[in-house]
């Protein structure tokens, strides 16, 4: 494995005028994913023409968002070279957060983002101190954290209820003018946000830690602090992930989290981010969510039983890890001729 | 380039072949020794919650809840060993579980072969995943985890819902009998571990596994074939969650979809306290049996006290993560350095 690492890291020392190349290569794993995404649409709207209707558009993109959200997160820590396995307790803490505590308004909406946010900020720090500083492996440090979450949860609130702020259940899961709908604009900020810290010293640097950690460090980033910084970036993100979870649920559940953790795994895997870190991106994770969101929504609209609904997520999962590699081989090997 | 790699491989195999004796004789008796210290500590000090804890009768209550989670944690061990991590064993245990009930249907007919059926339909199982997790390079707790899920959800679909059916008689008696005054579970732990001893730190495949975890690459180049054991410890994984899932589906004579899900994490935690590294290549089964018998204690006191679920998750959680910053190398490194100053001086 760690041979493994370091012959393509000198492979990248070599190629660096090809690294360009690489990267538009890599980079075309969103475009790919966003062609699947347009060709599901097509299956399902020739299956149920009116899935088309601005009512199933807006209620679909509302179900995506929370798995949008956690994937955009967990995309941090992936382009770094880890895993973050607390994205599970950071939305069921969220989640329970928001639906125990409502605070009616739009001004109150801000006040239970701004605890979610809080929270997330707190464990991705939590896990960033763990990992970057003190050099516990990601895995280990990030499960360890996601049950003491999932503890906290359960404190909180110890079996599924509570209710979510009116402000929070209807207007952010409606429609700006009756038109846009709110998700699909909370998603698109959330990419602009993303393609702008993509050009900051802390995004190329993310990437540069990713690709090769030692070279990054000779070269003068503060690899601790990179590394730090998209755990935080992540926790943040699981916030507003178990925010809109609870806008959608309109609920409080302990262990709301659960699912969350192999879908957004398998929704950067689908958007072409390597899992051994340094390519890939926010966007192509975020249209991989959307596309496991509609994947599910076509199949049961062919009548599968609910029964095996995990055959389905466990299979895709380990086809997207599948072609989320074939992509980086396609484009590792195109570059080196 | 050849040659040069050659170097690194042997280089990086003496390396790896140092620090493991330095482990062995350094750290791994002394942990193995505190985390059984604590374990009676807890036990006899457990006599001020309540008199009737601290006594022989409650060790053998200990032991006997422990055994469970030792079983499966083993397979927990060796995966992590090579440098993996087994996050289907909840499914697996439930798998063992369901299809025990479900095959036997309340008759000892036929247990010969059904038992020997389950573990082999498990063991497959986990050869799926080391599969995955070695010729497709899939990440192990990723694969580890879609396996889980598939093998869940096609429980959930073969008993349509809700588990039927209840193990053979013979199996509930066993774990009911008593051989010279000792809980026959109590000794079939004793079996276990001694069985697992012998092939994690005695036979050729247990050393090799060593080796794949100290260093693949050195491990493939010295000859191993690093493939064949890697699934070989994922199908011994998996065949140890089925064996709990039997165990489990005796002791409560029946069969519950969500049996496995209190083992996952704390075999996990058992391995990690038990002092072997999460990184791979080191540690010791008798550890791993300490920190189970140590998180059962725990969790028994905890009960008995009355602390809620959530208290209990956290302090969980917090066990694995205090374990985790003390058995870092470099708190290793520390002490193997202030001892050797206290020794020379």
């Amino acid at each position: 494995m760690s041979a493994v690492d370091a012959t393509s890291a000198t492979e990248a020392g070599h190629a660096a005028p090809k690294r360009r190349l690489r990267q538009g290569i890599a980079s075309q794993g969103a475009v790919l994913i966003g062609v699947i995404y347009v060709i599901l649409w097509v299956v399902y709207a020739a299956e149920q023409p009116s899935a088309l209707s601005a009512y199933s558009i807006e209620s679909l993109l509302n179900n995506s968002l929370p798995l949008m959200l956690a994937a955009a997160g967990q995309t941090f820590v992936v382009l770094q070279g880890g895993f973050d396995l607390s994205v599970a307790g950071i939305i069921s803490l969220s989640n329970v957060l928001v639906a125990v505590y409502p605070v009616e308004g739009p001004f109150g909406a801000l006040v239970n983002l701004a605890m979610v946010v809080g929270v997330g900020l707190a464990v991705g720090a939590t896990n960033g101190i763990l990992v970057a500083y003190m050099r516990i492996q990601s895995i280990a440090a990030t499960l360890a954290t996601m049950i003491v979450c999932q503890g906290i949860a359960l404190l909180i609130l110890k079996a599924p209820g509570g209710y979510v702020s009116e402000f929070i259940a209807y207007e952010l899961t409606g429609s700006l003018f009756g038109t846009v709908p709110v998700a699909a604009v909370i998603a698109v900020a959330v990419a602009c946000i993303w393609l702008a810290f993509r050009r900051t010293n802390t995004g190329i640097a993310l990437y540069a830690v990713g690709r090769d950690a030692t070279a990054a460090e000779l070269s003068g980033i503060d690899v601790r602090r990179t590394r730090f910084a998209a755990f935080c970036w992540a926790g943040v993100l699981y916030g507003c992930a178990g925010f809109m979870l609870s806008a959608q649920t309109s609920t409080g559940n302990p262990t709301a989290g659960e699912p969350f953790l192999l879908l957004c795994f398998a929704a950067v895997a689908l958007g072409g981010t390597s899992f051994s870190g340094g390519s890939g991106g926010v966007i192509g994770s975020l249209i991989g969510a959307a596309t496991l969101m509609l994947m599910q929504k076509v199949l049961f609209s062919t009548g599968v039983s609910s029964f095996y609904t995990g055959v389905f997520q466990g299979v895709v999962m380990i086809v997207a890890v599948l072609f989320a590699a074939f992509v980086q081989y396609m484009s590792r090997s195109r570059g080196n001729g | 380039m050849s040659v040069e790699d050659d170097m690194t491989a042997t280089d990086a195999a003496a390396a790896a072949a140092d620090t493991r004796g330095a482990a062995r004789i350094g750290s791994e008796p002394i942990t193995i020794a505190v985390i059984f210290g604590i374990t009676v500590l807890l036990i006899l000090s457990s006599r001020f919650i309540s008199p009737a804890f601290g006594g022989w009768s409650q060790t053998e209550t200990i032991l006997f809840l422990s055994s469970f989670l030792v079983f499966c944690s083993f397979g927990q061990g060796l995966v992590i060993l090579v440098r993996g991590l087994d996050l289907s064993i909840a499914s697996m245990i439930t798998l063992g579980g369901v299809l025990t009930t479900t095959w036997l249907a309340g008759s000892n007919d036929g247990i010969w072969y059904v038992i020997p059926a389950i573990l082999a339909v498990s063991a497959a199982i986990g050869s799926i995943s080391g599969i995955g997790v070695t010729v497709l390079r899939i990440p192990p707790f990723i694969m580890t985890l879609a396996m889980g899920i598939i093998v869940y959800s096609l429980c959930l679909g073969y008993t349509q819902g809700t588990p039927r059916g209840y193990p053979a008689p013979a199996l509930a008696d066993l774990m009911r009998a008593h051989v010279l005054g000792v809980p026959a579970p109590v000794l079939l732990l004793a079996v276990f571990v001694a069985i697992a001893v012998v092939l994690q730190s005695w036979t050729t495949f247990g050393r090799r596994l060593y080796a794949v975890g100290n260093n693949p690459v050195a491990a493939h180049v010295s000859g191993l074939s690093t493939r064949r054991l890697t699934i070989g410890a994922y199908a011994i994984s998996a065949m140890c969650a089925g064996f709990t899932g039997i165990a489990l589906a005796a002791y409560a004579n029946g069969a519950t979809l969500r049996m496995g899900d209190d083992y996952l994490l704390p075999s996990i935690a058992a391995v990690v306290v038990g002092g072997s590294s999460i990184l791979g290549g080191k540690g010791n089964f008798l550890g791993t049996v300490g920190g189970a018998i140590l998180l059962t204690t725990l969790g028994t006191i905890l009960a008995a006290l009355g602390i809620e679920q959530g208290w209990k998750t956290i302090i969980e959680g917090a066990v694995i993560l205090v374990a985790l910053i003390i058995l870092r190398e470099s708190v290793y490194e520390a002490i193997r350095v202030w001892m050797g100053r206290t020794s020379a001086g």
